[in-house]
């Protein structure tokens, strides 16, 4: 169990690193896919089976084909921007006082939680879960469910070809 | 060493901040939303621990909600930024803050 948390929180930090400073759109993508199935196996060796199958389905599945077809949509031989290429010392500025937070985060959160081990999690089965999830919270879950309409409504809306929206050579 | 529930934080807490430097640092549109992903992501890990940790299986149906929320944010998100990229043929943030560009046509 420590080896695998080890390994799977490893392999989420590397691709969340990668994510944020490589400056090829694919490669981004393709490694915050990595980072967000690492994730699901963290949610595994914790147990919450159910949660680390939505991940893998909506994550790795929905989320990344998004993406990787808006990736496809662009011209990638423009010039690409790398991190350290406009704005090196506001960056560095942001560097820093992120790690600030991490110094100043770390000893409270040591004091705030106690120490529990592994065996305090008790197995959780998803018929509890779904039986919380479609009787105390369905008014919740409904709402998503119209809340998802709206943005598929809005994105088609969105999408429509207007005028003020396309690009100078088209208007010509 | 033992595995406890300070681990998955100290995770959590790191994956925020790759995110946030992300946010701060980035100026391509689509990186900026994927690191938007990643913060989302951290704070369902720190959800999903707690609820594992404390037994409290609605903070499991908390962190669901959130993935639902954040795939609707990506549509959008991934929508507001071809119509960006087809309009100024660029996806960098800062063609939105210069006027030369910004006129409505």
């Amino acid at each position: 169990m420590d080896f695998l948390f080890i390994l799977f929180s490893a392999l989420a930090l590397y691709g969340a690193v990668i994510t944020v400073t490589h400056k090829d759109m694919v490669i981004c993508a393709l490694h915050l896919a990595g980072s967000m199935l690492a994730l699901a196996g963290l949610f595994f060796i914790l147990g919450a089976h159910f949660i680390a199958g939505v991940q893998v389905l909506v994550y790795a599945g929905a989320v990344m084909v998004l993406f990787i077809m808006v990736v496809m949509l662009f011209d990638l031989k423009r010039k690409k921007e790398t991190l350290f290429s406009k704005g090196l010392w506001m960056k560095l500025a942001s560097l820093f006082f992120l790690s600030g937070l991490i110094v100043g985060i770390f000893p409270f959160s040591l004091h705030l939680f106690p120490p529990r081990s592994m065996e305090t999690i008790q197995k959780t089965s998803t018929k509890d879960l779904s039986s919380l999830l479609f009787i105390d919270y369905v008014l919740a879950f409904e709402v998503l469910g119209i809340l998802l309409l709206l943005i598929a409504v809005g994105v088609a809306v969105l999408c429509r070809q207007r005028p003020f929206l396309q690009t100078p050579s088209e208007k010509e | 060493m033992e595995i406890e529930l300070n681990h998955f934080l100290i995770v959590s807490l790191l994956l925020f901040v790759i995110g946030f430097f992300g946010v701060l640092a980035r100026r391509n549109l689509l990186i900026i939303l994927m690191s938007i992903e990643l913060m989302l992501n951290a704070v369902n890990l720190s959800f999903v621990s707690f609820s594992q940790f404390y037994n409290l299986l609605s903070a499991q149906v908390a962190a669901f909600f959130v993935m639902t929320i954040s795939a609707a944010e990506a549509g959008v998100g991934l929508a507001l930024i071809v119509l960006i990229s087809r309009r100024w043929t660029q996806m960098d943030l800062f063609v939105l803050e210069d006027s030369k560009y910004t006129d409505p046509v």
